[in-house]
């Protein structure tokens, strides 16, 4: 393959897989592979009741806003949130969550008279800021906590926000919407300038152990 | 007898890693008829590599660890920094193929399982040791002497390294001598401050590329490097080194080598009549036995697997192990203790960013102990630092207070940046630090390995010192902040460079090869993996590893030739 080819094969990789031509630049085996990994959020998923599902989704927008870019709604996030607790977080963790959102789900409207996703967008943020200040001891915060898998005594802000913002920034909408997305630079140039308004680049080495 | 004088092939290469795709491709393109093989599953170059350029959002989880899978199957390897959910159908499974340590002593042993072995994983670091790295035991009396000077090898150094492909920039020390280089990669404009800092603050340190085997400029069949970053998920484009996008092929296209996957090697025969292997026995993974012979036998299964072998090929002439007439095979093992000395924050060049994902860091040669002992060290030998340079991002930084647009903004806009040093110590070679055969025996009947290595006090103080230093560094560098690492040192095998356990020598009485990689006892046997280091340097160890191999190849033609084995 040459770096020609190598390139058609990324574009597809990134996100036209079936765009005709292009499509013969993938060996079978990569073509395959990809036609079986449709985006993680695009899976059935029927963990949470409808009055839940609408509250992570108004805990993940209120945490990463659509602003003059997308939020965490048009990322899928509340998806990602969604698969993740029920797929992966272990049962300690998930006991966590789903305390969280029970509380959620009766708290909110028995003090404010509204549940949660129907309150006004500045009182969304007021409730969650309290809520990190409640949880303002826990070890997730401690600087630099952030190079391991998961805290597994993390409290439910901590959790919600965590999976928000690795959904989010590990998305397609995030990673090339709102970061920027180079997945073949075929260069390296380190000294680029940067405008006060870019964002960092996708796809950093991190992320999967973030 | 018929088989001996009609074996079926000219050479066996256990192993198709680093240096089994060297032995391969080096004993094939000299006309000897090679048979490869492979404890681990096929691979095919390219076509295989299905997490390459995968973006998280298709993997499942977007490439979150799967805990209870890699606690049940992938403890050790999980814990490695290239595993990952893209390549771990490269690794080994720590249920299916187990190891044991003593207790207290733990050791952790990073293994792939399939056709190109580690150097599919490697991190490409490829330096020369130096004139004073093979004089060392000599001179300070650890270990036994090495039977090879710089002068010996250097040619098979530039051999090797014009054929992978090393990038670098030429500095003309004599600790870190220089080789054939391809145009060095570029810097980010915080390294080039850093270093103009410290040639005024810090002249005994030199800040250089890490001289790595990843291509800036074109080689057959390899493009050069596009900058995707995680090198380790494989290579299409065949831009790093790896015995699958290099060596194999090269092999194959002479018409001369065989190479069966699947084939875990059990046990090596001899005969005492003729002084030589004269089978090589082999367990597919569907538990179907098979022989083989050939004139000679080359061990390249990785300095562990390689000793392991040998332990478990007893017989009457050599009941503690195969070419073992020393009693050093296992003894001497070493290892790289490694670690994160120092970070630092740096506020300069915060308008310059960059573009592609550099897939290495700088190197700081060692500058201890050079060329004499310097008077405030209270140790022998010395370290190197790989550094590292990184912009803050919302990975380093999701753990913040904040709600919101704000929260978003920060979180997607690049931070400071941070310069790391991460130390490499030179392990001195001890007959304690051993591995040794278990009761054990795994699925193919083997014995399991056990280890038994700590590090000694040389080890520790060079460690401590590294800690001094890399804050003279970072000081030096301009940090507004730095902190230091873990004190705590790595636990042996971490490095990946697994050394020292058939050991060569000019003297059978204390090692197992000599000087050719050809084992003492028994003339149609070499070991080309990192067991036959005499000592470890603190430099990576698998460009010596391929020269040496590479010479050891040319040796063992050259003598089949001329009828000397």
């Amino acid at each position: 393959m040459n770096r020609r080819e190598l390139m058609q094969c990324v574009v597809v990789l990134a996100g036209c897989a079936n765009s005709g031509s292009l499509r013969a630049a993938l060996s079978d085996e990569q073509r395959q592979f990809l036609l079986d990994s449709p985006s993680y959020i695009d899976r059935e998923i029927g963990y949470l009741s409808p009055v839940r599902r609408k509250i992570i989704a108004a805990m993940a927008e209120t945490i990463i806003p659509r602003t003059d870019t997308p939020g965490a709604i048009d990322a899928g996030v509340p998806r990602y949130i969604e698969l993740m607790a029920a797929q992966w977080l272990n049962d300690r963790e998930r006991a966590i969550f789903e305390a969280g959102i029970a509380d959620m789900e009766t708290r909110i409207p028995r003090e404010f008279g509204k549940p949660f996703h129907e309150l006004a967008a500045e009182q969304q943020r007021a409730i969650l800021e309290d809520m990190e200040s409640a949880a303002g001891d826990s070890t997730w915060y401690e600087l630099g906590n952030v190079a391991r898998t998961f805290i597994s005594d993390a409290p439910f802000i901590c959790q919600v926000k965590e999976l928000t913002v690795f959904g989010f920034f590990t998305s397609e909408v995030g990673s090339k919407e709102v970061l920027r997305y180079d997945p073949m630079p075929m260069h390296f140039d380190g000294d680029l300038p940067l405008g006060r308004d870019d964002s960092s680049w996708a796809l950093m080495m991190l992320i999967n152990r973030g | 007898m018929a088989e001996s004088q009609n074996p079926d092939f000219d050479a066996i290469v256990v192993g198709s890693g680093v240096t089994g795709g060297m032995a391969a491709k080096e004993l094939t393109e000299r006309g000897l008829k090679v048979l490869v093989l492979e404890r681990g599953r096929q691979l095919r170059h390219g076509s295989d590599y299905l997490g390459e350029h995968a973006p998280p959002w298709h993997l499942p989880h977007h490439g979150k660890p799967l805990r209870e899978l890699y606690a049940d199957q992938y403890a050790v390897q999980s814990r490695n920094y290239a595993f990952s959910e893209q390549n771990r159908p490269f690794w080994n499974n720590d249920r299916d193929n187990p190891y044991a340590t003593d207790e207290g002593k733990p050791f952790r042993w990073y293994r792939s399982d399939v056709v190109g072995g580690r150097s599919l994983l490697w991190g490409r670091q490829s330096y020369r040791y130096s004139e004073q790295d093979f004089a060392a035991n000599a001179q300070d009396g650890h270990g036994i002497p090495w039977p090879v000077n710089y002068g010996d090898i250097a040619p098979w150094y530039s051999h090797v390294e014009k054929f992978i492909g090393v990038n670098g920039r030429r500095e003309g020390l004599a600790q870190l001598p220089d080789g054939e280089f391809q145009q060095p990669m570029p810097w980010f404009a915080l390294e080039e401050t850093i270093k103009a800092r410290l040639a005024k603050k810090a002249p005994d340190v030199t800040l250089t590329n890490s001289r790595i085997a990843v291509l800036t400029e074109d080689l057959p069949g390899r493009a050069a490097c596009h900058y995707c970053g995680p090198c380790h998920n494989g290579c299409s484009t065949g831009s790093y080194f790896s015995s699958q996008s290099s060596t194999l092929p090269a092999a194959s296209a002479t018409g001369n080598l065989t190479l069966l996957p699947d084939s875990v090697v059990t046990r090596l025969e001899y005969d005492p009549a003729t002084r030589r292997v004269s089978k090589v026995l082999v367990t597919s993974v569907t538990g179907e036995q098979r022989a083989y012979s050939a004139k000679v036998v080359f061990l390249c299964a990785g300095t562990i697997a390689s000793t392991q072998l040998l332990l478990h090929s007893t017989s009457s002439a050599f009941p503690d192990g195969l070419a073992n007439s020393s009693g050093v095979l296992g003894h001497y093992l070493m290892d790289h203790p490694l670690g994160l000395a120092g970070m630092g924050v740096f506020l300069d060049n915060m308008e310059s960013y960059y573009r592609g994902y550099r897939p290495n860091g700088l190197y700081i040669p060692r500058f201890r102990n050079v060329g004499g002992q310097d008077r405030d060290a209270d140790f022998v030998r010395g370290y190197g630092f790989q550094t590292m340079t990184f912009r803050r991002d919302w990975s380093m930084s999701f753990n913040s207070r904040g709600i919101g647009a704000q929260y978003k903004e920060a979180m997607r806009k690049p931070g400071f940046w941070l310069f790391a040093l991460a130390q490499f110590v030179e392990c001195l070679p001890r007959k304690s630090n051993r591995m040794y055969l278990s009761s054990r025996k795994d699925r193919f009947g083997v014995p399991q390995v056990v280890f038994d290595m700590q590090w000694s006090d040389n080890e520790r103080a060079l460690w401590d010192d590294a800690f001094v230093q890399a804050q003279r560094i970072l000081r030096a560098a301009g940090a507004v902040v730095s902190i230091e690492g873990p004190r705590e040192m790595s636990t042996p095998g971490e490095g990946i460079h697994e050394m020292g356990t058939a050991r060569m020598g000019d003297d059978p009485r204390e090692s197992v090869l000599n000087g050719y990689n050809q084992a003492h006892d028994v003339p149609n046997l070499f070991v080309t993996d990192g067991s036959f280091q005499t000592s470890a340097s603190c430099v990576n160890p698998v460009l010596t590893l391929l020269a040496f191999t590479a010479r050891a190849s040319d040796y063992a033609a050259t003598q089949l030739a001329g009828g000397h084995i």
